[in-house]
Parts: C-alpha cells; structure tokens; sequence
C-alpha cells in the first residue's frame, strides 16, 4: 500500500536508480527526490482538476486532504473520466522523462 | 556535508536548482489555473515539497492504519523536506531565473495585495540584484495596486506630427490616437532628445485616476506622477525592466492595473497569446537618474550576485 492515492501509478524507479549512479549524500538524495515528488504532485493535481467539474475541486481537494491514501479517490475520479488511470499514468511518464532529462543534463553540465 | 572519497559526477546543487525550478513552475501553472485550488492546497499545508507525504504519514500514523503501512515505502516517499530557502550556488541559472525562483517564494499564488513584509523582502530582493532602490511607496505615495495585472498599450506620440512610421520597433502595436496623459514627450521632432525617446519607448500606464488622494492632492500629484520611474518585474520569468510613467490607465472595467509600452511588454515576454500578465511595479528612488531606462540586465552596484550572495 503507497502513501497517495496515485502513488501505484508513477512509476519512478528509474529517477531514483538514476540517482543511485551518483555519490550524493543521503540528505542530498533525499532533497532532491523530495522536490521532484513535489512536482509530481503538482502536476498531477492539476491533471486531476483538468478532468474533474469545477464543483466537484473542493469535494476532491477536502476528500484528498482527509484521506490522501484512499483507493476511494480514484473511483470518486473515475466517476468523472473514467480513463484517468491512464491519463495519470502517462502525465507521470512524461514528468518523469522531464526530470530525468534534467538529472542527465546537470551530470553533462560537470 | 562530509564527502565521499571520490569525486561525484555532477554537483547536485546544479540540479537541485533547475528541479527547484522546475517544481516551482509546476505550482505556478497549478495556482494561475485554480488558484482557489491552490489556496485551499496552501491553506492546508499541502504545498511545498515533502507536504503532502507528512501530511498523509501524520494521518496513517495518528490512525489504526498505522504499522505495517509505514514499511510500504514508495518508491519516492519518505524524504525529508528541503530547506525553505534555496540555497544554491551555481552559474547556470540565469538573474532572471533566479529571481523568479526568489519572488515565487515570496509572492501570494494570484496577483492582489501584498502584505508589508511581502512588499520590504521584494525591495531588497530588488536592491541584492540589481543595486537599485525601488520601493512600494515613495514618500506618502503609493498607488492602489503594486502586484498586479499589466495590458498591452499602444506607441504615443512623442512630438507633434510623430507617425507610427517613425517608430522604429513594434509598430503592428499601433500608434494611440491621442496623447499620452502627459501631453508629447518632446515640444518637436527637432528638439527631442534621447531621454524623451527613450521615456516613450520604455513607458507604462498606471491607474492615477482611481488613487484616493488623486482629487485632493491633484496639482502635487499631476507633477510628481509625470515620467516618474518604475521598474517592472515579470514574477513568471524574472525579467525586469526600468520605465517611466507616460500615461494613465487603463480603466478599472478592463480587469487590469497597469499598461506597458510595446517595448516593456516585448522584453517581460508578454506581448504574445492574451498581451497581458501578472507583474510587479515599484517606484524606483533616483533623485540623481542613475538608473537608465531598460531591460535590467545588471547590477548598479557591483557584479550580478551569485544566489548565495542574495540569501
């Protein structure tokens, strides 16, 4: 079981074993992988508005707040647009080769 | 921090700010799409990076789901937070991206009213980057908005008989048909001097009419408003600009609270799709013109500060 609800979706192995190669500290991985989650979040919960009414944000945004772990969201979205397992999944993967270019691009940049 | 014995192949501080800025953008798309998305997200402590998790940990933890669950790591969970300040020192981002990635930490999520201590920290943001003195409030005037939305004006006439054709750049902006609120900027096409040609070209439009005061302190503010100098920031990409106030406007029904001159709008990036954007003004406080009109592209005091330098 993740944390959030979308965790199952993003897969990010490969943004951490990308930072595995490298000798960062703990605490510096850490942080790192932290500001990327965030951008995950961010990025997400925009997807997420984008697909959901505008009456329905503040039912979402309370339920996310209250239970951010819930199964219960996806299906309270898939009410909505019942594609957005996928819709996710692919957002996930296009951040994902965005970090992941940024992570190369900085190693290069040395 | 100790380090490892052997050189690490790329500096993380490197990354660690374009991935800053990078989140940032991603929270300033959300908060400029759904801003009372973002207010709620902000107002729960649900924004910034690591929130969410602690938040969901505090829950699962403080629950009966706790135990078991807190050995399922994601696979990207569990991170500590970063530092609330970006403390990064490194050449690769420009001024401009840096100090966008300073206003973002300061500035609300939609453009409005700044609080005092908002309004001193973007001064001396202001005064670390760029060795200027720009303020809110000059003296006992200040105008209705400092954090708001800027339109696209048109080219004023500059002299008496001045065309659009003589205007050297941006002309499918057009001409206005009238004068600006402060008469020509030159008394003729002879007489005009690079300073006027520069005030037209680098001018903005800010909403006197609707100052408080503007009634009671009319002859004393007419003069004082006349070619006074701002400096324009563009909090979305961190361009900055020094102009002058050529013109009253625009009205309060169009939505927006200042205008900018083809040039300013060009060089803040917002003369394309909706030719308009959120920005900062500030008065800048130059009783010598020391400052010249324009892109702010250096620092009147010293060499461009390294991020460290502007913590």
């Amino acid at each position: 079981m993740n944390r959030i609800f979308y965790d199952h979706l993003i897969q990010s192995e490969e943004i951490v074993a990308e930072l595995d190669g490298d000798e960062l500290e703990i605490e510096e991985k850490q942080e790192l992988l932290a500001i990327m989650d965030e951008t995950f979040h961010q990025e997400i919960l925009k997807l997420i508005l984008d697909h959901l009414p505008v009456e329905q944000h503040e039912t979402f945004l309370t339920r996310f707040y209250q239970e951010p772990y819930s199964e219960k969201l996806l299906d309270f979205l898939k009410g909505f647009a019942s594609d957005i397992e996928e819709k996710i999944q692919q957002q996930a993967q296009e951040i994902k080769k965005e970090l992941l270019a940024e992570i190369r691009r900085s190693r290069k940049a040395k | 921090m100790a380090r490892k014995d052997f050189k690490p192949q790329f500096d993380s501080s490197i990354l660690r700010s374009r991935l800053k800025l990078k989140q940032l953008q991603s929270e300033q798309k959300l908060a400029r799409q759904y801003p009372r998305a973002a207010e709620f997200l902000k107002s729960h402590n649900l924004l910034g990076a690591g929130r969410i998790r602690e938040h969901a940990t505090k829950l699962l933890t403080s629950g009966a789901l706790a135990g078991s669950l807190l050995l399922a790591m994601p696979q990207i969970g569990i991170l500590s937070r970063p530092p609330e300040n970006l403390s990064v020192q490194h050449p690769l981002l420009t001024t401009a991206q840096i100090l966008q990635i300073k206003l973002a930490e300061i500035l609300p999520p939609k453009v409005g009213p700044l609080t005092a201590e908002q309004e001193t920290r973007i001064s001396h943001l202001l005064f670390e980057f760029f060795g200027i003195k720009a303020v809110s409030q000059l003296g006992s005037t200040r105008l209705n908005n400092v954090y708001g939305l800027i339109g696209a004006e048109q080219h004023l006439p500059r002299f008496s008989g001045d065309t659009l054709a003589q205007h050297d750049e941006y002309r499918k902006a057009g001409i206005a048909p009238g004068l600006g609120s402060w008469g020509y900027f030159a008394p003729s096409k002879a007489q005009m001097t690079r300073d006027d040609y520069l005030k037209e070209k680098y001018y903005v439009a800010v909403q006197t009419l609707y100052l408080p005061d503007w009634k009671i302190r009319l002859k004393f503010l007419v003069d004082w408003y006349k070619h006074r100098k701002v400096v324009v920031i563009n909090p979305q990409n961190g361009k900055a600009i020094v102009a002058v106030v050529g013109d009253a406007g625009p009205a309060r029904w169009t939505g927006k609270h200042f205008g900018g001159s083809p040039e300013v709008m060009a060089y803040l990036g917002l003369n394309v799709g909706w030719q308009k954007g959120p920005v900062i003004l500030y008065f800048v406080d130059d009783p010598d013109g020391k400052v010249p009109l324009g892109p702010l592209e250096y620092n009147l005091e010293k060499e461009p500060p390294k991020l460290a330098q502007v913590e």
